[in-house]
């Protein structure tokens, strides 16, 4: 039991960002598990991860008040900006979301309200263990339900064929649309748990390099269940110190890890465990469009 | 036995006991120290944390040879790679604290120091920035420590030679929006020319990474200002050199303190002659132990020291004289040590805290002139 | 001061063009993002600095640092992408593009390794530097020689894909991988071939950017990868043509908009309309394929 309290005391913070990783890693699963390529997953985080604490900061409200202002309002933006984009087919829709981060950022870099390139300080520290880890807990739970609900069938039918669904009666720009929202909103949640759990937020915190690590926890894990996010998300967090020894020598391998995880279990770690279970492989996600539609 | 020598044997017997006696107190009192240091070897700012990185194992080394004078108490800096990953800079830290660490050296960011030093101050272990310059660092706590200047400290003076030498009454700046050093640059520049009655007649900006800069200095080109100023690191600030010499600029320019880097020169070249900055230091500084701060670090590593180089250098000298002065045994002892330690002679000049924990120190006014840098005139 | 700026333009132009020529090349035939690019981009460079501090004249360690990034690009496809094409994981999927960023940190890594961090500069003298003028405006002699190789390598390319076997063999794989095989096609060989070209036009990209600018660091092509994105978007994504037209006119938008509103603005302004093009114009301005389901 002490050594659970001394292993607490030194390594909270990593235990947090694992928690906060992986519920950025969740928010992207289920736009690949709808089989579209969103991009911008680090900017919804920034634009809640902003309001939420420019509130915090003016206003004083109580975390779980403006975590979820916050997450209304990247979702707000989530609507503004999928509703054209996900008209486009895959590396397009890519592309475009990619596009909304850069401009995002620049303008967060250029507002004054925001500190502009100096950041905002002061963030009243707020977030604790607990409270990611049930937010985190309760959207795993959300996630593994919807399987089997109408909308679950109805994601996993839009991965699978577009073109299928849509003569099943389901709209695929519909599905790709609300699911692109949903994930900007859990990213929002994400982004205010991080800005009150490090009391300083700037825009470079939100920028290409954050999505692609986002994007690394879904590889590496599989976005095909929230177990997969959730383990890409730790085992990338915790990586870096494990390999801490390496010195210099991390970044190769980190690199080579990550190739040697696409390319023998391209549907993640928990998809090599899915594989083996059900013995058939399970369908990756955004393969559909592989069929050269 | 004759009594005289019982008398001489009692003697030095009593005189052995009280040297191991003593040896054995110094021993007790003044325990081995650990340092943590948290640079950005690797990742984006990678070019600054080697710099760091580089100089605080050269410290280390001459606090262990005894040319930096610790008083005899032995440090240890253990020396951490962060890769411009603020949580790494944060779980770098947290671990530090349970392994009985004294001191942060670091880390090199101010955004990282805002997001990490809070830990540090409940953890109630000190923290010096060596290349923090933002606003706001040491206000984050009791013992958050800060060496180097801010360029709030260092413009004054160059605006003041500028117009001395050069008498010149309009001014353009062209500076980084996106990256908090060289923004400052702007504010400050912004709001100190027009007091000692220099207009600024064109603002213009660019990102980090940018390469291309003519449009923004053709405009500049058609303000004609006296003097340009530049708030830039060394990898925009060559390019713009370069490239206003292309588009036609001639006249006087002021970089501001990412332009003190032996890199600006190595690749400008010619374009950066004349170029005045305002630096914290600088390699032909005779400030103490500077001469042979620069010879060792540039047999060591191949390249001459930066200005990051340098104040992390000096970082270590102050810690280590805190040590010697008031031989602290733990992060608190640490703390107060660095409160008390008075004026410190280091490679960056005559050092001490002022009472905000922030360097009150003078910076320099230098001009590049054939390849090196040199005293302004 | 507008024709400085439009010389601004067109040569910022040629220096996007370019890039996007070999960028769009990869896009346009397996229709992945292609992250490594960049990584070519800037090893090459390296390379090419390399022989020029050991005194191998600067055309010359072009020519020999252009096969070293065609070689790297055959690399990346046979480590990154062929393994995952074998497996039945194509096109838009997650799977390359991670395998191209994971390939790219490699890169990065092992050059950082071997240079350092720092940016580095070309020796005085090696790279030709004179100052050329046109009527009000200036440029430099490797500002006219990034422009001349631009279209010179536009034409090339163009020329391959339209009146060679190989550049048949190219455009069937990129139109539809099956049936190019059922033609008698060898895809994998045709696919080897377009990565090692591709390669080595990044390579061609990287080493006159670097002399041009003088500075060849680790971080050379993380910038404009992105900027590349947005050109290819605008000319078409696969268009060679477009391309270099997209390169062009997105330089020239990029120097006016800080020319006539504010600098500020200027990355925002290049995404502005990538965005927009997306949603009104998927398919870019030369491009053929439809980017939309609905």
């Amino acid at each position: 039991m002490e050594w659970l309290v001394h292993f607490y005391a030194l390594h909270s913070k990593l235990i947090d960002q694992v928690g906060i990783n992986a519920i950025f890693a969740l928010s992207l699963s289920i736009t690949l598990q709808a089989g579209h390529l969103a991009l911008a997953n680090a900017a919804f985080g920034g634009i809640a991860a902003y309001v939420a604490s420019l509130l915090s900061i003016a206003r004083g409200w109580p975390l779980s008040v403006t975590t979820l202002i916050g997450a209304a309002a990247a979702a707000l933006v989530g609507a503004a900006v999928g509703w054209p984009v996900t008209r486009l087919r895959g590396v397009y829709l890519a592309i475009a979301t990619i596009g909304f981060g850069e401009i995002a950022l620049i303008v967060e870099n250029n507002l004054s309200i925001t500190g502009g390139a100096e950041g905002l300080s002061q963030i009243p520290n707020q977030t604790t263990t607990w409270k990611i880890y049930l937010v985190l807990a309760v959207l795993a739970f959300i996630f593994w339900r919807l399987r089997r609900t109408r909308a679950g069938w109805a994601i996993a039918a839009v991965r699978e064929d577009e073109h299928a669904a849509a003569s099943f009666g389901i709209d695929p720009t519909r599905v790709k649309f609300w699911t692109f929202v949903a994930s900007a909103a859990i990213a929002g949640v994400a982004g205010s748990l991080y800005a009150h759990e490090n009391f300083f937020i700037a825009p470079g915190d939100w920028g290409f390099s954050r999505m692609v690590d986002i994007l690394v926890y879904c590889v590496i894990g599989g976005a095909a269940s929230p177990w997969g996010a959730m383990l890409g998300a730790g085992i990338i967090s915790l990586l870096p110190e494990v390999f801490r020894f390496l010195h210099d020598y991390r970044d190769i391998v980190n690199g080579v890890v990550l190739l040697a995880v696409v390319i023998f279990a391209p549907q993640g770690l928990a998809g090599l465990w899915a594989r083996d279970r059900r013995g058939r492989k399970a369908t990756p996600p955004g393969a559909a469009e592989a069929q050269g539609s | 036995m004759r009594n005289i020598t019982r008398v001489l044997i009692a003697t030095a017997a009593l005189g052995g006991t009280l040297a191991a006696a003593t040896g054995a107190g110094l021993a007790a009192s003044h325990p081995d120290l650990k340092w943590t240091a948290i640079f950005d070897s690797t990742g984006p700012a990678g070019a600054y944390g080697t710099s760091q990185k580089n100089a605080l194992e050269l410290a280390a080394a001459d606090i262990d040879a005894g040319k930096i004078e610790s008083g005899g108490q032995k440090i240890s800096i253990d020396i951490q790679d962060s890769a411009t990953s603020p949580a790494q800079v944060i779980n770098i830290m947290q671990s530090a604290f349970g392994n009985g660490t004294s001191l942060i050296v670091g880390p090199t960011l101010s955004s990282e120091a805002f997001k990490a030093d809070p830990l540090a101050v409940k953890a109630n272990v000190p923290v010096m920035g060596v290349s923090n310059t933002a606003n706001g660092i040491t206000e984050m706590g009791p013992c958050v420590f800060r060496n180097s200047l801010s360029e709030a400290q260092i413009v004054p003076d160059v605006i003041e030679a500028a117009k001395k030498s050069w008498h010149v009454k309009t001014a353009a700046i062209i500076y980084g929006d996106d990256d908090q050093f060289t923004k400052a640059d702007y504010t400050i520049f912004n709001a100190d020319l027009p007091k000692a009655g220099v207009k600024v007649v064109d603002v213009e900006t660019f990102h980090k990474g940018d390469v291309d800069f003519k449009a923004q200095l053709t405009k500049i080109k058609e303000a004609k200002p006296d003097v340009i100023v530049y708030g830039a690191l060394y990898a925009e600030g060559a390019k713009l050199l370069d490239q206003a010499r292309q588009v036609g600029l001639h006249g006087h320019e002021i970089g501001g303190n990412g332009f003190n880097s032996p890199q600006i020169i190595a690749l400008a070249g010619k374009a950066a002659d004349g170029v005045i900055v305002g630096a914290a230091w600088y390699a032909g500084a005779e400030t103490n132990g500077n001469a042979a701060f620069v010879k060792n670090y540039t047999a060591k590593y191949s390249k001459s020291p930066d200005q990051f180089a340098a104040q992390a250098y000096a970082g270590a000298q102050i810690a280590a004289a805190a040590v010697k002065k008031s031989h602290p045994a733990d992060a608190a002892g640490m703390c107060s040590a660095l409160k008390q330690v008075g004026s410190v002679q280091t490679v960056i000049g005559p050092f001490k805290f002022a009472s905000t924990r922030d360097a009150d120190a003078h910076g320099f006014v230098v001009q590049i002139k054939n390849g090196t840098f040199s005293k302004f005139e | 001061m507008f024709d400085q700026q439009l010389a601004n333009g067109i040569f910022l132009g040629a220096v996007y063009a370019l890039f996007a020529v070999g960028y769009t090349l990869i896009f346009g035939v397996l229709d992945i993002l292609n992250l490594a690019h960049s990584a070519i981009f800037m090893a090459s460079s390296f390379v090419a600095l390399a022989l020029v501090r050991h005194g191998v004249p600067f055309w010359a360690a072009f020519l020999a640092a252009t096969m070293f990034g065609g070689a790297l690009s055959v690399v990346l496809d046979r480590v990154a992408f062929a393994p995952l094409r074998a497996r039945g994981v194509g096109g838009g999927a997650l799977g390359p593009l991670i395998s191209s960023i994971a390939f790219g940190i490699i890169v990065v890594s092992v050059m950082r390794g071997i240079f350092g961090p720092d940016e580095i500069g070309y020796p005085s003298g090696s790279v030709p530097t004179a100052n050329l003028h046109l009527g009000h405006a200036s440029f430099t002699a490797m500002d006219l020689s990034v422009l001349l190789v631009s279209l010179v390598m536009m034409i090339l390319l163009s020329l391959l894909l339209k009146a060679t076997p190989l550049g048949r063999a190219i455009r069937a794989v990129a139109e539809n991988t099956k049936a190019a095989s059922l033609l008698g096609i060898n895809v994998e060989h045709t696919i080897g071939l377009t990565f090692l070209i591709a390669g080595a036009l990044g390579a061609a990209a990287g080493i006159l950017i670097g002399a041009q600018f003088n500075a060849v660091g680790i971080l050379m092509g993380q910038r404009i990868e992105l900027k590349g994105l947005a050109v290819i978007i605008l000319g078409g994504m696969g268009s060679i043509p477009g391309a270099v037209l997209g390169g062009f006119l997105l330089g020239l938008l990029e120097v006016f908009s800080v020319a006539y509103l504010s600098s500020s603005y200027r990355d925002a302004i290049a995404f502005a309309v990538m965005f927009l093009i997306l949603i009104v114009r998927p398919s870019g301005l030369l491009g053929k394929r439809a980017g939309r389901t609905a």
